[in-house]
């Protein structure tokens, strides 16, 4: 009889699952949700990049203090909803197979542009760290000679980026463009950014640091190329883009996309690679945007790009807010409680997130806060790292609770075609 | 009965209805983490009385300390939870892979400016991970290019401070590891594992990442690819201790994975046939910095060994972590 009456019992569970079920909305409306506040974020993240690049055009016509700040504060701007489409990494093929292009860092800045004495030359790592293509109109790379007479958005992407196979050859993208717009940060672990002057963009006489043709044509070169990148990737989200295919191919894989997502840039990217890392090697440079000093911008929209995923709500940069079933919704339907953990797990990292930006804003930048010794500045990382490592684990807890558990968390031969390994 | 019943399907979760995770979960604390945390305390205790006795670069004394007691940290090295977390201080022993460069600039800035941190244990401890560990202390030791940079003095109190804070670093571990036992063993509101499975995943994390770190990162990031391989990237090159770190790494592994897998033999056996063929692979190269990545004999019988790596995978991820229930969740790897 005990035995009878379990059975049933589950029985009635199961039902009452199902019952409970019918109020979630469907996978579908999720993942549209998602897509269309991807396909808002890249739109947003390429309209600031136009932006940026009306900014840069008018640095090189007119070269001065006010036109330099105005390109920077049009970079600074358009941070902003990039580093909140840093969510669609890792879950999204797409996405992984072209961030590089746009996003990728720490660099080797050497190979772009004169550094100082102090940062050394070519590397056990990479014999390209002091290239400086700049001021080197032809070299070899790997036994050919390579002619950079003209600095095309071509020779950055098919040929300089990524150079030898090495990653710290980063010739594309923001951090390229962020090293054109401030240079190397000297002040080591006291305040202030980079200082590049006005004057290495001027023409004849006037330019300083030499070749300021090239490093017009390079920094002019590098803008265009991100702003196509982006306008391509802002197409694979549109309606009948590629990325969105990808997504409803399979509904519960592309759940578990935006799981993957959430979970990989909190705990190994964000809070292990570019918050802990940096604060363990006490190294003013170990910071994500190390030129500009703007790091605690990017780790804070970092995080609000995972909340706002989770929630379903995005507000773009016109104001316009852009939202519809959620994450949230979904979970909400068979453990509200884990919601609610889940929602305040991501306000409590926000909360870190926060303050990390608000002090670094108030004038303790993020530089000074990796300093040996300094104890404020340490709480104030860890209390984002910790926030990011804590959440990550109800990320995983809504991975179970979905029954996602057995979807590879990368994509990977082995998972993917089982008999391939064996064979 | 009806009632009862009801309440004890409400209280399982659905998938693990019949796992208990007790016995495995105590069985692995007591037989794989235990004694590997105080064997490593043990050899770096006697590391750090090595380099008192004897600070000069090329003593054998010391040399032979340093092996023994990076040994003990190999073999524990995929236990990167807890204990090993708090204060950094897994990635103070043990700073790799090293892309930028960042140990011999901490080790060149600390003798170039005869820094004073190295005088006491605390301060030490407050400079760069870099500067700290095994590897640190492999390139004071084998690095021709701080054989005579700065001061003998310095040079020997510095080795003396890393050998310090290595054995004070794996004292904490083991000593922590008293408590944090029962956080693992024992599940629920005093632990950090709300329950059975969230300990267990930790368990099998530690697996699958500690076999992805070994094939991908110690393999893979010397071999590079076959028209660009990259020798100079192999673990603890300057030692020659690059192979037997993938050596030393698969045997723990193949203990914790025979561990996780106790209830169910023929996963069991699976796991252990396919450690087997990569350990005896491993041995059967002589090729303790994998130089050989270069030459293309020597860099087929490495391949052959990194698909021996991959095959385990295949079977913890699709046969072991499916038949417990668990998944591998996220770890420290998953960034770029």
């Amino acid at each position: 009889m005990t035995r009878f009456f379990a059975a049933t019992s589950v029985l009635t569970l199961g039902i009452a699952s199902a019952a409970v079920a019918a109020d979630a909305p469907s996978k579908a409306d999720v993942l549209t949700t998602y897509a269309n506040i991807a396909e808002a974020k890249y739109d947003d993240s390429l309209i600031a990049a136009k932006a940026l690049q009306e900014a840069v055009n008018a640095l090189i016509a007119e070269p001065s203090d006010a036109t330099l700040n105005a390109a920077r504060a049009a970079w600074v701007a358009a941070r902003v909803p990039y580093q909140q489409t840093e969510v669609y990494r890792f879950g999204n093929a797409i996405v992984d197979d072209w961030e590089g292009k746009v996003n990728a860092w720490p660099l080797d800045e050497g190979l772009i542009d004169y550094v100082d004495a102090a940062y050394g030359g070519p590397s056990d790592e990479n014999e390209f760290a002091a290239l400086n293509v700049i001021a080197n109109p032809s070299f070899e790379l790997s036994g050919a000679t390579i002619d950079a007479s003209e600095i095309t958005p071509e020779l950055l992407a098919e040929t300089l980026h990524e150079a030898d196979g090495i990653e710290a050859n980063v010739a594309t993208g923001y951090h390229a463009i962020e090293f054109l717009l401030w240079g190397q940060d000297m002040n080591g672990h006291g305040a202030g950014a980079g200082n590049r002057p006005f004057t290495d963009y001027a023409q004849g006489d006037d330019c300083t640091g030499g070749n300021c043709d090239r490093r017009a044509q390079y920094l002019s070169a590098a803008t265009e190329l991100l702003v196509s990148d982006l306008e391509w990737m802002a197409a694979q989200w549109a309606e009948g883009g590629e990325a969105r295919a990808a997504l409803s191919a399979d509904e519960t894989a592309g759940v578990s996309a935006i799981l993957t997502g959430m979970g990989s840039l909190s705990y190994g990217e964000q809070a292990g690679e570019r918050m802990r890392l940096g604060l363990m090697l006490n190294d003013p440079e170990e910071e994500h945007d190390c030129f500009s000093d703007n790091t605690h911008n990017s780790h804070y929209y970092d995080g609000l790009g995972i909340q706002n995923v989770y929630l379903g709500s995005y507000t773009r940069i016109d104001g316009t807010p852009v939202s519809g079933a959620s994450l949230s919704d979904l979970v909400i339907a068979s453990d509200p409680s884990l919601d609610a953990e889940m929602k305040v797990k991501l306000a409590n990292t926000m909360q870190a997130l926060g303050r990390l930006k608000s002090t670094a804003e108030a004038g303790f930048a993020y530089d000074q806060m990796l300093e040996r010794g300094n104890e404020g500045g340490e709480l104030l990382i860890m209390g984002g790292v910790d926030g990011l490592v804590d959440q990550t684990k109800t990320i995983e807890r809504i991975v179970t609770t979905l029954g996602l558990d057995q979807i590879s968390f990368e994509g990977s031969d082995s998972l993917d075609n089982p008999d391939a390994v064996f064979q | 009965m009806r009632f009862l019943a009801f309440a004890l399907a409400l209280t399982l979760p659905f998938p693990a209805l019949a796992q208990d995770r007790g016995p495995i979960l105590t069985a692995t604390v007591d037989e794989h983490i235990l004694p590997g945390f105080a064997a490593l305390s043990n050899a770096s205790g006697a590391l750090a009385q090595a380099a008192q006795s004897d600070c000069t670069a090329t003593s054998p004394d010391l040399r032979a300390a340093y092996h023994a007691a990076f040994d003990g940290w190999i073999s524990v090295s995929h236990l990167r939870f807890g204990p090993s977390e708090t204060g950094d201080r897994a990635f103070a022993l043990a700073f790799w892979p090293d892309t930028k460069g960042f140990t011999p600039k901490a080790l060149s800035g600390l003798i170039t400016a005869e820094d004073d941190a190295i005088k006491t244990p605390q301060a030490f401890a407050e400079t760069s991970i870099a500067g700290r560990g095994f590897f640190a202390l492999e390139q004071m030791l084998y690095d021709t290019r701080f054989a005579d940079q700065g001061s003998n003095t310095y040079r020997c109190d510095l080795i003396r401070a890393i050998a310090t804070d290595i054995d004070l670093n794996t004292r904490a571990m083991d000593e922590d590891w008293a408590n944090f036992a029962n956080a693992l063993t024992q599940p629920g509101e005093n632990s950090p594992y709300r329950s059975g499975n969230e300990a267990m995943q930790e368990l099998y994390k530690a697996l699958v990442t500690g076999l992805e770190f070994t094939g991908d990162t110690r393999l893979g990031r010397p071999m590079g690819n076959f028209d660009r391989p990259r020798p100079n990237r192999a673990e603890a090159r300057r030692s020659e201790r690059s192979l037997r770190h993938v050596e030393l790494s698969l045997i723990a592994l193949r203990d914790l994975a025979a561990h996780l897998s106790a209830d169910h033999p023929e996963i069991a056996a699976d796991l252990d046939g396919a450690f087997d063929k990569a350990i005896t692979r491993a041995q059967a190269l002589d090729d303790p910095a994998l130089a050989g990545v270069a030459d293309p004999q020597g860099r087929f019988r490495i391949e052959a060994l990194q698909q021996s790596i991959n095959d385990i995978r295949a079977i913890a991820s699709t046969e072991l972590g499916p038949t417990l229930g668990i998944s591998a969740g996220f770890n420290s790897l998953d960034g770029d």
